[in-house]
């Protein structure tokens, strides 16, 4: 025990002589570890954020839309799809939205060259779309019963579009759907699941039927929530239950597997930043082996004086070794909070959640550990070997 | 040569003996014999010195008198170890336990102050570092270098560091002490300090063995052991 604390004293005198070099010893092993450490814990803070989302979104929304099995252009859903997927017991609620194409959307009607190629989704939607999709409003209110049944021409537009047109929260103002007049009740908050909402109009059944569509409203998609963890069979039961004695096809689509499959595809990135990191950390050993190979050298007649004086060759290699270990240690702790740091700031800068899994740190301090051991091994045999009589020159 | 042993204490015990040792470097054609059957015993409360020209063989004997280097031939005990027998890690305990070192350039260890450089020579020895340290200071205290045991090598005069070396050499309480050209890099007043510290360190349980070229170092020596090719010339009695 004596014998080990006189290594590490030694070996932290023998450092702390040469401070610039250990300092430059250091880096190297601080590097590669703090790549790794950086590397795995951002995409792991990445995911975690994703996850979070997913988690706050709720992984049961499902999209159920009408497909044309039979070449048919316009396919639709049934027009009591609703309640057809209200009999499927998993169900907890439905909205069903009719897409709306070829409405030319302008914040005024001067502006209508300069928007006309420019596609704005505008659906028709029931009351219940916000709380199905779990969103709020930015501003004013959603479309209710009231716009359904007086038939007003009142629009929620999606956030992205009230920037692109200048709305302000809460201020009176009109937009053109086909040169028609509407007036914008509120501003709906961004739909993660559904992206293209932040850019759409959404206005109620009975107005869409007025003023855009000849016969009676078919819906064309559905967005369904069902309870948790009954997605893949709640999808199926849909299947059947709106189709049932009618010849529309439908899809399914469960929203949040989109966003895990996102979660999960930055692992080739991570293991080429990992690799990476083992790099440096290997160039850092090679860094670590070069420089004592040089201090052995330098410090032969110590060597020879060490020797003089009783210490065995064992010793004299464990000694060197310990220098080097101690170098791993400091530079893996050193690295560990490097990386910290780094995974810090970059999950700020993204707004991300600050996830390092447990096993980093003493992962990252091991293998910076190992990796001095390993670049310790050729100078402490090389000092080892030293020959006493040799480096002291004996006159 | 046969064995010779000092006439001044014949009832001293035998601290080291050399018997028919022969170093030779190198082998066949290309060996060059550096020793040739040299004899030579050493008792407590020897004062030796051991001269000759460079290429007499000194520098040889002084690696096989430190327990550095073992012969090629022959034997060498110390105390009842015969180190001819031992393997390395065991001669360098006999070593580090038997034999205090001082040489020419001092060797100390320049990061470390003096007392560090003393405390060296009882590392790993399952030393409490309160009593090692207490050891270090009271043998500088004993080269009269206590005050300056926070200095570092560059800031001590040659004379001070040879003396610090002679205390790194005294912590351990060697049987003996071997000097390589103890004053070769000290001005003449240093020098003869030096010798005055060496020539009182000799005791009934420890020698103190010189080895130089410089003869007016070896004559002021008890006991002059005279070198030449490799062996022994002379072996003299010069004071009590």
């Amino acid at each position: 025990m004596s014998t080990f604390k006189d290594l590490v004293r030694v070996a932290f005198t023998g450092l702390l002589a040469r401070k610039v070099r250990t300092l430059l010893l250091l880096l190297g092993p601080m590097i590669g570890v703090a790549a790794i450490i950086a590397s795995v814990g951002l995409t792991d803070s990445a995911k975690g954020d994703l996850k979070q989302k997913v988690s706050k979104l709720g992984t049961n929304l499902i999209e159920a839309a009408a497909s044309s099995s039979f070449g048919g252009q316009n396919p639709t859903l049934p027009a009591d799809a609703v309640d057809r997927a209200l009999t499927v017991k998993t169900v907890e609620k439905v909205s069903a939205v009719v897409e709306l194409s070829n409405i030319v959307v302008t914040p005024y009607i001067e502006a209508r060259e300069k928007f006309e190629t420019i596609p704005i989704p505008v659906l028709a939607v029931d009351s219940n779309l916000p709380a199905v999709l779990q969103v709020k409003l930015v501003s004013g209110r959603w479309i209710n019963q009231f716009d359904e049944d007086s038939e007003v021409r009142a629009a929620v537009i999606g956030v992205g579009l009230a920037r692109e047109f200048d709305v302000l929260p809460g201020e009176n103002r009109t937009i053109e759907l086909a040169g028609i007049p509407y007036g914008v009740v509120g501003i709906l908050d961004s739909v993660e699941l559904e992206p293209g909402f932040d850019n759409a109009v959404f206005i109620s059944f009975a107005r869409a039927e007025i003023d855009f569509l000849d016969d009676e409203v078919e819906p064309n998609k559905m967005y369904v929530r069902c309870t948790e963890g009954t997605e893949s069979e709640t999808s199926e039961a849909l299947k059947t239950a709106v189709n049932l004695g009618g010849p529309q096809e439908i899809t399914t689509d469960i929203k949040s597997e989109a966003l895990e499959l996102a979660a999960q595809s930055d692992r080739q990135l991570q293991m080429i930043v990992i690799s990476m990191g083992l790099l440096a950390i290997i160039v850092g050993g090679l860094g670590i082996a070069n420089v004592m190979s040089i201090s052995v050298i330098q410090r032969s007649a110590e060597i020879g004086i060490r020797r003089a004086l009783g210490h065995t060759r064992n010793i004299i290699a464990i000694q060197f070794l310990f220098e080097a270990i101690v170098v791993g240690v400091i530079g893996g702790i050193l690295g560990v909070l490097l990386g910290m740091l780094a995974i810090f700031v970059g999950a700020s800068i993204a707004g991300w959640v600050f996830v390092m899994a447990s096993w980093l740190a003493p992962a990252g301090i091991i293998l910076a550990i190992t990796i001095s051991i390993l670049a310790g091994l050729y100078p402490a045999r090389r000092a080892a070997k030293l020959e006493p009589l040799e480096t002291l020159r004996l006159g | 040569m046969n064995a010779s042993t000092s006439a001044l204490s014949p009832d001293l015990p035998i601290l080291m003996e050399l018997s028919h040792v022969s170093r030779v470097y190198g082998s066949g054609e290309a060996a060059v014999w550096a020793l040739r059957d040299v004899s030579l015993i050493i008792r407590a409360g020897d004062f030796v010195s051991i001269v000759g020209p460079s290429g007499s063989g000194k520098s040889t004997m002084l690696g096989l008198l430190g327990c550095l280097d073992v012969p090629t031939e022959g034997t060498i005990t110390v105390g009842d170890e015969e180190v001819t027998r031992l393997a390395d890690a065991a001669r360098t305990r006999v070593r580090g336990k038997s034999i205090g070192f001082v040489f020419q350039q001092f060797h100390l260890i320049p990061h470390l102050d003096a007392l560090g450089n003393v405390e060296t020579a009882l590392l790993y020895r399952s030393l409490k570092p309160a009593e090692r340290r207490e050891r270090a200071m009271a043998s500088l205290e004993r080269v009269g270098l206590g005050r300056r045991a926070d200095h570092r090598p560059v800031q001590l005069s040659g004379g001070e560091q040879q003396r610090v070396a002679l205390a790194r050499a005294l912590v351990t309480d060697p049987k003996i002490l071997l000097a390589d050209e103890p004053t070769g890099a000290l001005d003449t007043k240093n020098a003869a300090n030096v010798m005055e510290i060496l020539s009182g360190l000799r005791s009934s349980e420890r020698a103190v063995v010189i080895v130089t070229h410089d003869t007016n170092i070896a004559n002021s020596a008890a006991r002059k052991v005279s070198m030449l090719d490799g062996g022994i010339v002379s072996d003299e009695v010069l004071r009590s």
